[in-house]
């Protein structure tokens, strides 16, 4: 007698193996065709037990805030912070990755909480010898009532040729900001010798800043 | 440097500080050029285009002094009785 039809009974608990199963069960099903939604699920051997598992528990990873700053006109002597003649980069093949950071007197704020790497690289000259000219990162945790150095680098010019003589210096931080109201940082530099001039470029970075979102805080 | 750069220099070496900067609508060809300079400091007076010019010119003139006189005092340590690779091992050039 054919069998037409398997009725629950004929089909005990974990007796169907994967054996019993065609190679097309994923293939032959209808596609998805947008990122799947948090609530969305996959199936998954735990240790050997089939379990399911949402989306949102799986998901993530790529970078969601990545931005660049930089300094758009030279400028002599000290600053503390940098707070002018900021602009976010604007050349054509330059892009960025989600919301911007914004600044206000030098004080940049975060887009998003998150951990991130925070890149200070800066460019300058001086005709004439400078023993030492410092990058800083400095980091607020109270909205800028008080600032807490997170990053130091310091190079120095030795002149050549008796002429100008360009350098640059690079310093980096990672850095967790866990509430963008108050996490907050800002860039500054030193030179020794005051008459040592930083350079700053509307066109092309020279004195600039490099905010990565690596993930969450 | 190109005259945009040497323009730049130029100004940052007037004053200290970030007194000057570029107008974000600017006109012309460039945005780094003279006609586009802004005042960010209220103390700062905006120089002539003379005085920038001449500025410029100064800088321009120190790099040209200290190629003339590097070429100089070579020459002079040859005629001491140097050769060019005791005066590349002294002074480097």
């Amino acid at each position: 007698m054919a069998i037409d039809k398997i009725t629950t009974p004929a089909v005990t608990d974990d007796s169907v193996t994967a054996a019993k199963i065609n190679n097309d069960i994923i293939s032959g099903t209808t596609a998805l065709t947008s990122e799947p939604a948090d609530t969305d699920e996959f199936l998954v051997s735990d240790a050997g037990t089939l379990k399911r598992i949402d989306y949102s528990l799986i998901k993530g990873g790529g970078i969601t805030v990545a931005d660049q700053w930089r300094v758009s006109a030279d400028f002599t002597g000290a600053a503390s912070p940098i707070s002018s003649n900021l602009e976010r980069v604007d050349t054509s093949g330059q892009g960025t990755i989600g919301s911007a950071m914004t600044v206000s007197s030098g004080v940049f704020t975060f887009p998003a909480t998150g951990i991130y790497k925070i890149e200070f690289i800066s460019q300058f000259t001086i005709n004439d010898n400078t023993r030492y000219y410092i990058n800083y990162i400095e980091s607020s945790r109270n909205n800028g009532s008080s600032w807490t150095q997170i990053s130091e680098n310091a190079s120095y010019i030795q002149q050549t040729d008796s002429n100008f003589t360009p350098q640059s210096l690079y310093t980096c931080s990672l850095f967790d900001c866990a509430d963008t109201s108050n996490h907050k940082v800002r860039f500054r530099v030193l030179p020794v010798n005051t008459n040592t001039t930083t350079y700053g470029n509307t066109a092309h970075n020279e004195t600039f800043f490099t905010f990565i979102r690596l993930g969450d805080t | 440097m190109n005259e945009q750069k040497y323009l730049n220099l130029a100004l940052a070496q007037m004053h200290t500080g970030q007194w000057f900067g570029w107008k974000k609508d600017y006109t012309g060809d460039v945005r780094m050029a003279y006609e586009n300079i802004i005042l960010n400091d209220d103390t700062a007076t905006m120089p002539s285009e003379a005085e920038v010019n001449a500025k410029i010119q100064q800088i321009k003139d120190a790099e040209t002094n200290a190629a003339t006189k590097k070429a100089s005092g070579k020459q002079k340590l040859k005629d001491l009785g140097l050769d060019d690779d005791e005066i590349q091992a002294l002074i480097g050039v």
